[in-house]
């Protein structure tokens, strides 16, 4: 097997397993399998991408005003009990 | 108050839930719209979007899945049809059938580049995906980031699994790519 051919199987056996065939050839070739160790390290730091981004304040406040306007959030009840208005943060349940 | 608990409030109207579930689940539906779009402002609006479609079709979760894996689902779906909307070119036959050159073995016999295993940071890597075109971005952010599987892809996507298979590995090489270029400037910009 050349690094054509192996580089042309390569999208169907990196994620899935290889060959003996394929694997022999990751053994002799360097250029191959710095191309395999590239694609599985990249691969594998995306996995460990965390979410670090939050939308900004705008995007609640225009689902807020959506939902009352389409009658998806029931009228607030009035009580004496004291209630924390809608529109402040909302502490993420437990 | 568990996720359970506020979902059921939630499918009966309860406002505070609504945004409990918000709060809760807003980073990582926010992060997805932004990595598939690479755009903050369509981000912001796609995640609008997909929290409002969750509340309009909350009554019917009956939590066969996780919820935070139904949610997921709606969000790319939603992305997805912003995308098609836009008209961005999704995954041809055509283009899986015929490489471009670029696409060719790599053939530096003798002469191979150092590896990337151990350069690569949280930033750069985000940098390099946000330039990547848009078709082969969304299939990594599906597959290597997001964790969905080739045949879930194909579904959501329209296409063969062996097209996103050709995609996801068209995307890694122009990664590869990107990031030892970057890797090359700055070791340029030290000097």
């Amino acid at each position: 097997m050349n690094c054509a051919e192996f580089q042309s199987d390569l999208p169907l056996i990196i994620d899935s397993g290889s060959s003996p065939t394929h694997d022999e050839h990751l053994r002799a070739c360097d250029v191959c399998r710095d191309l395999v160790n590239d694609l599985r390290y990249i691969a594998d730091q995306a996995k460990l991408l965390v979410t670090m981004e939050e939308p900004s304040p705008r995007v609640w406040n225009g689902i807020e005003e959506r939902l009352k306007l389409e009658g998806l959030v029931k009228p607030m009840i009035k009580s004496t009990a004291t209630r924390r208005p809608m529109h402040r943060a909302a502490e993420p349940y437990k | 108050m568990s996720e359970a608990e506020a979902i059921s409030r939630a499918q009966q109207g309860d406002g505070q839930c609504f945004e409990s579930l918000y709060s809760f689940h807003k980073r990582r539906v926010y992060s997805l719209c932004l990595r598939m779009t690479g755009n903050t402002a369509e981000a912001e609006d796609l995640t609008q979007e997909a929290f409002l479609q969750l509340y309009r079709k909350i009554t019917t979760f009956r939590g066969e899945s996780a919820f935070s894996t139904w949610l997921h689902r709606l969000a790319v779906n939603v992305v997805l049809m912003h995308l098609r909307k836009k008209g961005l070119p999704e995954i041809s036959l055509q283009e899986a059938l015929e490489p471009a050159e670029e696409d060719g073995p790599k053939k530096d016999i003798g002469a191979h580049d150092q590896v990337l295993n151990g350069s690569i940071d949280r930033v750069n890597l985000e940098r390099a995906i946000e330039t990547l075109p848009p078709g082969y971005r969304i299939i990594f952010v599906l597959h290597d980031v997001e964790g969905y599987e080739h045949n879930e892809i194909a579904e959501m996507m329209g296409c063969s699994i062996g097209n996103s298979k050709s995609q996801l590995h068209k995307a890694r090489m122009k990664l590869r790519d990107l990031l030892k270029a970057s890797r090359a400037e700055r070791a340029a910009a030290k000097r």
